[in-house]
């Protein structure tokens, strides 16, 4: 069985009335890049404020590394952070800034802050000062901070934020690397599906600060697979027409006049003899295949 | 908690405000041993009592002098008195330089939100508040230290003997003013994590001292109040007299009141601190 690195317990954040996090209970293991997904304010950030201790829960509780959240101190070394926008000392360069942190953090052998600039392409803006860097570089710069350490487990909020296609690339390639070579594991939060989807091994959408998805790439996979859409205005009767006529219970309500079917992709005329044959009128039959954006939307909008 | 501190260390004295901060005191120091009178700030004037000097006529004629120059001469012709003790007893200046030093080593955190980094991946808040705590009292002492000593050696130099007391009497009371000293830290440390950024830090820690005797005296004044404690144990009063030979009750009495200021201050610092939302 693989180690937990994280595990939530109804984790519920409240400011006054407004509730930014919901009873989330979310379990994070060992090698796994564990992809946030949500719309702003959905809680993303929140989440990550409670387990990086920036913030306090009004409710329930977190382990991280098997020891509660009263106990992390010790394994606080054990996790790379990049919370929100990077902020450093800007009238420190690229390496102090890391070399602050190395010796906070005990670091005795400098080499490692240029390992990690190299690592994130910084190597040319070593001596440039913070205040002096654009923000892709201070992306750069966030991430070189939460690889330092050589840390076990990564938190990274919106990393890629204000990169450049090719820098988005490299950091992807990156990420990767540290999760297949070095065995760390990530928890990153995106607004672009189509990179998380490129990184991310397992996926939790947040909506309203509630978890309403939590899913392996296998299974969003599925998901977004191709399907045959089926518009009718009795859905109810359609539904069991597929069950005994075409014996299949693989298809999914999407709302009171669709359904997706995911077999008989190639035989849509089939399809629809049985339903014209049981009398229901069919207002659309067709082929297709959803987005990730589809998909996410098409979540959102069950949730709500 | 070691690394902390020495990682502040390290990017502290990278920066300009720790050296400035040193040019001032040493400036400050110059224009106290140039004009043989000790500068001060706050509500409550210089006295003849502050420097010892008991002749009302001859104060009159220093209030009335224009210059450096004059204030020298009229000073060289009274004949000589402790300015060393007389300086030391004005170290409620010290406030202002510890601003700076409680805005370099805690605000710039809040304000450059660098924080985050130090809480999320480094260490808890607990080992954060202290470690702060401690290098604003160790770079404070150095300070102090810096401020008391260099002006006696200054002093001694320039002006002589007779405008110097001994050593051991500038290192006893270099000593005695420590618990209120201390008890100025915590207080500005409290407010640093009260007021986090440094804007709000310094809008409400600068006037701080002058405010407070504003309102404080007002009151007594407003409302005939008998306050003869209050301007006996106020802060920049209590330096004042720390400085000019008190009694060993009047010692104590400073000593446990600089440690309250330190363990109140520290409580409610802390205590807010651990509330806190970093953002």
């Amino acid at each position: 069985m693989n180690e937990v690195i994280l595990k939530t317990n109804n984790l519920t954040k409240k400011y006054k009335e407004f509730t930014a996090l919901d009873n989330v209970s979310i379990t994070i293991s060992k090698g796994d890049i564990y992809g946030l997904i949500g719309r702003n304010g959905a809680g993303k950030t929140t989440l990550m404020k409670l387990i990086t201790t920036l913030t306090n829960p009004t409710s329930g509780e977190f382990e991280l590394f098997g020891e509660g959240e009263n106990n992390i101190t010790e394994n606080k070394r054990r996790i790379g952070c990049l919370i929100e926008n990077p902020s450093f000392f800007p009238n420190l360069t690229a390496y102090e800034n890391l070399k602050y942190y190395a010796i906070q953090k005990g670091i005795v052998n400098f080499n490692q802050i240029d390992e990690s600039l190299k690592l994130v392409g910084l190597e040319d803006a070593v001596h440039k000062k913070f205040k002096n860097f654009s923000l892709g570089m201070k992306q750069r710069l966030g991430i070189a901070f939460a690889i330092l350490d050589n840390p076990d487990f990564i938190i990274l909020d919106e990393p890629i934020n204000g990169l450049d296609p090719i820098g988005i690339s490299d950091l992807r390639e990156t990420f990767k690397r540290l999760n297949e070579e070095k065995k760390i594991t990530i928890l990153i939060s995106s607004h672009i599906l189509s990179e998380l989807y490129a990184v991310a091994t397992r996926f939790c959408i947040i909506e309203n600060g509630r978890v309403i998805k939590e899913l392996s790439k296998e299974e969003l996979d599925i998901e977004c697979s191709k399907c045959v859409v089926i518009q009718t205005d009795n859905i109810k009767k359609a539904a069991i027409i597929l069950e005994k006529e075409l014996k299949t219970t693989n298809y999914k309500v999407i709302d009171k006049k669709e359904i997706r079917l995911y077999e008989y992709l190639d035989q849509i005329s089939k399809i629809s003899k049985a339903l014209t044959k049981n009398d229901i009128s069919i207002l659309g039959l067709y082929e297709t295949g959803i987005t990730l954006e589809e998909y996410f939307k098409s979540v959102i909008k069950e949730a709500n | 908690m070691i690394n902390m501190i020495k990682a502040d260390l390290y990017r502290i004295f990278k920066g300009k405000a720790i050296y400035i901060s040193c040019l001032i005191i040493i400036g400050l120091s110059l224009v106290s041993i140039i004009g043989l009178t000790p500068g001060h700030i706050g509500m409550t004037s210089m006295t003849n009592s502050t420097m010892n000097i008991e002749d009302a006529e001859f104060m009159e004629k220093l209030s009335d002098a224009n210059n450096l120059k004059d204030i020298r001469d009229l000073m060289k012709s009274f004949g000589g008195y402790e300015l060393d003790q007389a300086v030391l007893g004005t170290n409620i200046n010290l406030y202002y330089i510890f601003i700076v030093v409680v805005v370099i080593v805690i605000c710039t955190d809040f304000s450059n939100k660098s924080i985050k980094n130090t809480l999320s991946s480094a260490i808890s808040r607990k080992k954060y508040y202290w470690s702060k705590a401690a290098i604003i009292f160790l770079i404070c002492t150095f300070l102090v230290l810096l401020n008391n000593y260099l002006f006696y050696f200054m002093n001694l130099l320039i002006n002589g003997k007779n405008f110097a007391s001994s050593f051991i009497d500038i290192s006893k009371t270099t000593l005695i003013q420590c618990p209120l000293i201390y008890g100025i830290m915590s207080l500005l440390i409290c407010f640093a994590f009260l007021f986090k950024k440094v804007a709000s830090f310094n809008t409400i820690s600068i006037p701080f001292i002058m405010v407070f005797q504003l309102i404080v005296y007002g009151m007594i004044n407003l409302f005939r109040i008998k306050a003869d404690w209050f301007y006996q144990y106020e802060i920049q009063n209590a330096l004042g007299n720390l400085a000019n030979h008190p009694t060993n009750q009047y010692i104590l009495n400073c000593t446990l009141l600089g440690i309250f200021y330190i363990v109140i201050f520290s409580i409610i610092g802390y205590y807010v601190f651990k509330q806190t939302e970093v953002k």
